[in-house]
């Protein structure tokens, strides 16, 4: 049973400073900017902030007005930002993952993912990779882990930027699947005319005196179903398998009347 | 003969694991092996399928080109370090290359086992398997891979990101590869099978893409590999066959010109290996199968090499005992029916 209950606006966390109006070929997921991506921390005063590389390289970074520009540290692939504050018995950490572009790291980025940040975590089981992203009316996985161990039981406090906020328990093994809202107002078919939204995360733990707090945020889209008919797809594949059948029937002809 | 001294039983076997390492391989090495890998591999292995181990290297590409390059020389600002994540691409896939050669596409494609397994239902089915194509027919459809390398996975993607089509042309390749709806469908996932209605190219695109996965599944069932003749890939590994290690070689003796088994066997029609008095016989069609090989009854004409090691070397023993095998395998021929008739 929840004791308390989490405050998910007042929990540290992160998230992409808002676009300014599309520039012609923006809105491909940030995959295509080669300048510092821009990051605001939330409730983050006083908080320490850094970058870790793919390889754990770390790069201090100073917050401005509670904001951070990041540049790739050398190599591509998912960096972590991550954000720390300790006052008095209270810990907090905000942790977010950017994908940047630019040489291969050569590590896979479970590493990273898989390396303790900070005491408690949650970690995305997977972080949605390459064509995948956080879809709503999907389900997501993660795991809470404190000190490196799985958190059996975890509270883990949802709070989406469309409004939505639920709670849910993670299981014996710290795994809490997370079944994202369907919270979309859906007007316009396709991916580029429906920016996406952001989720937090948060989970909290308490050992003695000691209280800590953690937020894992992340982007999701609309679920393509809206526009996507698996029905008509099934549809045109039968179509091809009719003239699959046709094309082999005339070519049999063919070549029986020779 | 014992099953473990067939060549097509042991690639088939290959094949087999190659699949499922390459459908659900991430349940054994993690999700996030691909970026550590190569996210270059030289077959169709794909990044949509949620449980794949390694990705195949067209996505990358299409990425590279259309979300690097192309933008950036849009905007004016081409740098030399923006060509090297796309040089870094191919040389992982050059380098994985050179160990296997086109063997990639003939021991561990997941889509051409796919389509070599059709063909054995096909065979079983007693669907009276067409052998093979019209010559005029083969050459016909010879260029369509290299269409479809430059188009789709150069051309179109790099015009996308300097803004001259649109964005639904930025990976087109991948819009309408049949590896995607195949692997992902194989690891349970019904997503990339739709029709995208979102606006008129990626309705085109994905009406292309669910036709011909339509055809191949008909196709393959009594034509042996019909998407490979248009695979990209195979033009990529035709660009780079010299360098590959494996190698198809033969010593041409005039026998050759009476027997013709060699290309009877071969499921990509490569007619050239029987009448080649070349040594080295790799064609921009070749897989690397080795079947031109098991079915050469001649001792030591035609030889599948690693380096200068000979893997499989044709040999008139092994030609007998495959050949009954495969006689027993295809079992009696049913006539078809306009014969029947008259
Ligand atoms: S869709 Fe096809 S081309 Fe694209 S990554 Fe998957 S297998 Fe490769
Ligand atoms: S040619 Fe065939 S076997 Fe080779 S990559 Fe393409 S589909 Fe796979
Ligand atoms: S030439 Fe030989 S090895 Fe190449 S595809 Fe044909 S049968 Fe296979």
């Amino acid at each position: 049973m929840a004791l308390f209950s989490i405050n998910a606006e007042a929990a540290m966390h992160w998230s992409p400073v808002p676009k300014e109006k599309s520039h012609g070929h923006g809105g491909h997921g940030g995959h295509d900017r080669h300048a510092g991506k821009p990051f605001l921390l939330h409730a983050g005063e006083g908080a320490e902030v850094q970058l870790m590389s793919p390889s754990k390289v770390v790069q201090p970074l100073t917050l401005e007005h509670g904001r951070v520009s990041v540049k790739a540290m050398g190599t591509g692939n998912y960096h972590a930002l991550v954000a720390k504050r300790s006052v008095g018995d209270l810990h907090e950490s905000a942790v977010r993952y950017i994908y940047m572009n630019g040489k291969p790291s050569g590590v896979s980025p479970s590493l990273l993912i898989g390396h303790e940040k900070s005491a408690l975590e949650i970690e995305p089981a997977p972080l949605a990779r390459e064509h995948w992203r956080y879809y709503s009316n999907t389900d997501a996985q993660f795991i809470v882990r404190f000190q490196g161990e799985p958190l059996a039981g975890a509270k883990v406090h949802m709070q989406t930027g469309n409004g939505s906020s639920a709670e849910f328990a993670a299981n014996t093994e710290g795994l809490v699947t997370i079944p994202l809202p369907e919270d979309f107002t859906y007007e316009k078919p396709g991916r580029m005319a429906n920016p996406p939204s952001e989720f937090v995360l948060t989970a909290e733990h308490h050992v003695g005196t000691e209280r800590h707090i953690t937020t894992f945020s992340y982007g999701y889209h609309i679920n393509p179903e809206h526009w996507q008919s698996t029905e008509l797809g099934l549809a045109v594949i039968g179509g091809g398998m009719f003239i699959g059948g046709f094309i082999t029937l005339r070519k049999r002809r063919r070549r029986e009347k020779k | 003969m014992p099953i473990w001294k067939n060549l097509s039983v042991i690639r088939k076997f290959v094949q087999l694991l190659a699949f499922l390492f390459l459908v659900y391989g991430s349940v054994f090495v993690g999700f996030y092996s691909a970026d550590k890998l190569s996210g270059a591999f030289p077959v169709l292995s794909c990044a949509y399928d949620a449980k794949t181990a390694d990705y195949c290297v067209l996505i990358p590409l299409q990425h590279q080109l259309g979300h690097g390059l192309g933008p950036a020389i849009a905007a004016g600002k081409f740098t030399l370090s923006l060509l090297l994540p796309i040089l870094t691409t191919l040389g992982t896939f050059l380098l994985l290359f050179i160990l296997l050669n086109k063997a990639f596409c003939g021991w561990l494609c997941p889509l051409g086992f796919f389509q070599e397994v059709l063909g054995m239902i096909g065979q079983k089915l007693r669907l009276n398997r067409t052998e093979s194509l019209d010559d005029n027919l083969v050459d016909r459809i010879r260029p369509a891979k290299w269409l479809m390398l430059g188009l789709l996975v150069i051309l179109l993607p790099l015009a996308s990101g300097l803004g001259f089509v649109g964005h639904e042309l930025g990976d087109p390749f991948c819009q309408i590869c049949p590896s995607r709806i195949l692997t992902s469908l194989f690891a349970g996932q019904l997503n990339q099978l739709y029709i995208d209605t979102s606006s008129t190219g990626y309705m085109i695109l994905s009406i292309i893409a669910d036709l011909l996965f339509g055809l191949i599944l008909v196709l393959s069932l009594t034509m042996r590999q019909p998407f490979c003749r248009i695979c990209p890939l195979l033009a990529m590994h035709a660009l780079f066959k010299k360098v590959g290690l494996v190698k198809l070689v033969k010593n041409y003796t005039p026998r050759c010109d009476k027997c013709g088994l060699c290309a009877k066997a071969c499921p990509m029609d490569i007619r050239e290996i029987h009448t080649s008095k070349e040594k080295d016989i790799l064609m921009p069609d070749c897989t690397l199968c080795g079947r031109c090989v098991e079915f050469c009854p001649d001792k030591g004409v035609m030889a599948l090499k690693y380096a200068v090691i000979p893997i499989k070397v044709s040999d008139p023993a092994y030609f007998k005992e495959r050949n009954k095998a495969q006689k027993r395998w295809e079992g009696k021929q049913k006539p078809s029916r306009r014969v029947k008739k008259d």
